[in-house]
């Protein structure tokens, strides 16, 4: 697995997503199409960061939404507090004040300070993840059962969020938010600025993922995916390694979410909902859950694509059905997603650069053997 | 060397391909404002077709439409047709925001109907504020808003409430269990009953919230007979209300003594409970199907002519359908070259439409609208009996359980006093 991304065209197809997506405000300057572009770009990093854990640890989480609606309720709390005094009730949120929540509650208090929030909109999620990943991967338990139980504890942190409506304003959500001010820059929805955050965001996820995945912990990670079992009689502890993934995961998720809550102005139970989850898991399949790269493009396509096709009249009635033949299409000719599309490339270049009957190249050789792996990995998946 | 370069541009070009199916409009740049341009202008209808409130909100969507067409059919505004831009936004805020971007920036609708929910209402404010163009929301809700950029055509808690808590305590009696849904509209109007009730000397005996979507009422019912209240004062909404009211028959309570009073439960609610378990109970709001006015009876004999005999028209659908003839108005005062958010929303203020509820009346106020509160007795038909009928239309008042908050002409912004 990891000889592909050591392969010369894997290194230019991340450069040149980097340079594309830094490049693109030079020819968009509509406020509307950055804060579209830059909604899909966090899409993006929302399905890198399940890709870190499906496709490299083999936890298939479909809970993801939790991280990612936490991250968003900690950057509207923050922005909330922060709205100018007449649209908020004598001091606390204007929606506490409706439930006659006269002071603000001990656990808002620390939401004054942006630093705190956003170390929070990391750190709660992960914190979550690492309780959860601590019973679940203690007790040795895989496969399906880690999907079936992300998603019980995504129903439950959505359900406690509505109707904890006194302090997160339940249905409706966090709204009326202000702006983000920092370093002298406001991240205004419609902005250059905020669309440039979302796409350092990307490329910073992507070089962090990266790291972790050449390290050696990503390596037992990936081993683990591949067989748990083997790995543990090998005396590593398989636990440790599955909860990391799971918290970095969960980490980068929260991240995405407060971008998330910059580009939408609100936040919403909606973020954590299960639609979503299944969403972040199409995206991965979709671009190729065996890339970071992959995931993260296979999000800013299918969210594209989606996007442009139920907007356009032509389509209104016919869009659903189109994505789901593209969906089906993509899963039938591409099984290890749109990426896939680089490999087939250069091995097909190699073939013709070797010439006829020269000797196999080294990426061309081992073509067996990821199938191998990979087969192992849709059984965990 | 020639090896990579070629590498590079084969994994350029894929990347590209996919950057392309991604971005159609990528080098499309926005043309300038131009509203009311080639002989049209354009609206966008932005109420769910599909989701959880599909089923509201496609009558919103099909009255919007009706009077669409009926303006068109008149010869539309200065000779101009309007052209409804029609989105789904499929019961999600997310994609209710996502939507009103659409309108307002890629099609260019000088003003957007729509919305059913607070929560939609709210996601897509932000951005017809910061693009200073049109919200046009129909429903009735729990006030304390006032935002420069939505006109809002339903009822606030005094409107519903100001005659209505009087009447009950009058011909039931002054004990009240208040019995809602869990979110901010019912907790709102329970305020307000609140602040009316001590008012009146009268007193509460439970408050109670159910999670939205709830449908086992044991309990409660059983808290109905331990406290005995004259009044149950129900904010109770959507199939829970069909729950509540057959679960209270079954229980064997009666509403001659023991009514329930909603401000939620319309024609469309008893429609799915059946009319057996309505008769008795009451609901005030500005408009009911039963209203008798000349204008209400085209109203209604036109929309089930359209859409179907056995369809109803209920409180949040004519407002749907009377408000496109406010903007109309609106937009006829202005020249067609001024034609713009902002100056229909100038043109809008004052605005008055014999609306099949009675005559209304955009407030410069505060961009609500007065009308007719009525109360109704529910039968077992099906439509409501009109009790009361206000003596004259009520002013909206978004703040009135919130003494030193005003919305001001200006800006309007709220303001400590």
């Amino acid at each position: 697995m990891s000889t592909r991304h050591s392969s010369r065209a894997w290194i230019y197809g991340y450069i040149a997503v980097c340079v594309v997506m830094l490049a693109l405000p030079l020819f968009v300057s509509d406020g509307y199409l950055l804060n579209k572009f830059a909604r899909y770009i966090i899409f993006g990093i929302l399905s890198l960061a399940l890709c870190l854990s499906w496709g490299y640890a083999g936890i298939l989480n479909l809970g993801q939404a939790v991280s990612f609606g936490l991250g968003s309720y900690c950057m509207a709390m923050a922005l909330k507090l922060r709205t100018i005094p007449i649209q908020t009730g004598g001091g606390v949120p204007d929606f506490m004040s409706w439930n006659n929540v006269k002071t603000l509650p001990w656990f808002w208090e620390p939401f004054h300070s942006y630093a705190f929030a956003i170390f929070a909109g990391m750190a709660v999620p992960a914190i979550l993840a690492f309780l959860l990943g601590w019973f679940v991967f203690r007790a040795r338990v895989t496969g399906v059962y880690v999907a079936i139980i992300t998603l019980a504890m995504l129903v439950v942190v959505n359900l406690l969020i509505i109707d904890a409506q006194s302090y997160t304003g339940g249905f409706n959500g966090i709204t009326d938010l202000t702006t983000l001010k920092l370093f002298g820059i406001a991240f205004d929805a419609y902005s250059k600025a905020t669309y440039y955050l979302a796409a350092f965001s990307l490329i910073a996820a992507l070089l962090i993922g990266l790291a972790i995945i050449k390290s050696k912990t990503g390596l037992v990670m990936q081993a683990i995916r591949d067989d748990e079992m083997r790995v543990r009689y090998f005396g590593y502890d398989v636990a440790h390694y599955q909860n990391f993934a799971f918290c970095v995961s969960a980490a980068i998720a929260g991240f995405a979410g407060m971008l998330y809550t910059l580009v939408m102005e609100f936040a919403s139970p909606t973020f954590l909902n299960v639609s979503i989850s299944l969403s972040i898991v199409i995206w991965c399949a979709v671009g190729g859950r065996a890339s970071l790269l992959g995931a993260a493009l296979g999000a800013i396509v299918v969210t594209g694509v989606q996007g442009s096709l139920s907007d356009s009249p032509k389509f209104l009635d016919t869009w659903m059905l189109i994505m789901g033949a593209l969906f089906i299409a993509v899963v039938l000719f591409l099984p290890k997603g749109l990426v896939s599309l680089i490999d087939i490339f250069e091995q097909r270049f190699r073939k013709q650069a070797a010439g006829g009957g020269g000797p196999l190249t080294p990426t061309a050789l081992p073509a067996a053997a990821p199938a191998a792996s990979e087969l192992r990995q849709d059984e965990v998946g | 060397m020639g090896l990579k370069r070629r590498d590079f541009l084969k994994g350029a070009a894929a990347l590209g391909a996919g950057a392309a199916a991604g971005f159609p409009n990528i080098w499309i740049k926005n043309a300038d404002l131009a509203f009311a341009a080639n002989g049209e202008i354009k609206v966008g209808v932005l109420f769910s077709l599909t989701g959880t409130t599909a089923i509201i909100e496609t009558s919103l969507n099909q009255a919007t439409l009706m009077a669409i067409d009926e303006i068109n059919a008149a010869g539309g505004i200065h000779g101009m047709k309007l052209k409804a831009v029609i989105e789904d936004p499929a019961s999600d805020p997310a994609t209710f925001a996502q939507k009103a971007r659409k309108l307002v920036v890629s099609d260019k609708c000088v003003s957007v109907f729509g919305s059913y929910t607070s929560a939609s209402r709210k996601a897509v404010l932000p951005v017809f504020e910061h693009y200073n163009n049109l919200y046009w929301y129909p429903t009735l809700y729990e006030g304390r808003e006032c935002s420069m950029n939505c006109i809002y055509t339903g009822a606030v808690p005094n409107q519903q409430q100001k005659n209505y808590i009087p009447w009950l305590v009058k011909n039931f009696g002054k004990r009240f269990y208040l019995i809602g849904s869990n979110y901010v509209y019912p907790k709102e109007e329970n305020n307000v009953c609140k602040i009316l009730l001590k008012q009146l000397g009268g007193e509460v005996v439970g408050e109670e919230y159910v999670p939205l979507g709830h449908s086992e009422f044991a309990s409660v019912i059983q808290k109905f007979k331990d406290t005995k209240p004259n009044v149950i004062f129900s904010t109770v909404v959507g199939d829970s209300v069909v729950a509540l009211h057959r679960q209270y028959k079954a229980a064997g309570l009666d509403p001659k003594t023991m009514p329930m009073a909603s401000l939620t439960t319309s024609e469309e609610e008893i429609a799915a409970m059946g009319g057996e378990f309505a008769a008795g109970h009451f609901t005030s709001a500005p408009y009911f199907m039963s209203v008798d006015t000349p204008e209400n009876h085209k109203f209604v004999g036109d929309f089930q002519k359209r859409y179907g005999k056995n369809k109803v028209t209920n409180f949040v659908s004519e407002p749907a359908y009377f408000q496109v003839y406010l903007f109309k108005q609106a937009v006829e005062k202005l020249s067609p070259k001024d034609i713009a958010p902002p100056t229909i929303r100038k043109a809008a203020w004052g605005q008055q439409y014999q609306a099949p509820q009675g005559l209304v009346k955009i407030d410069p106020k505060n961009s609500h609208t007065y009308l007719w509160p009525k109360i109704g007795e529910a039968q077992a038909s099906g439509q409501f009996k009109i009790i009361k009928n206000s003596k004259e239309w009520v002013e909206p008042l978004p703040y009135w359980a919130y003494p030193g908050e005003v919305c001001t002409p200006n800006g309007m912004t709220q303001k400590k006093a």
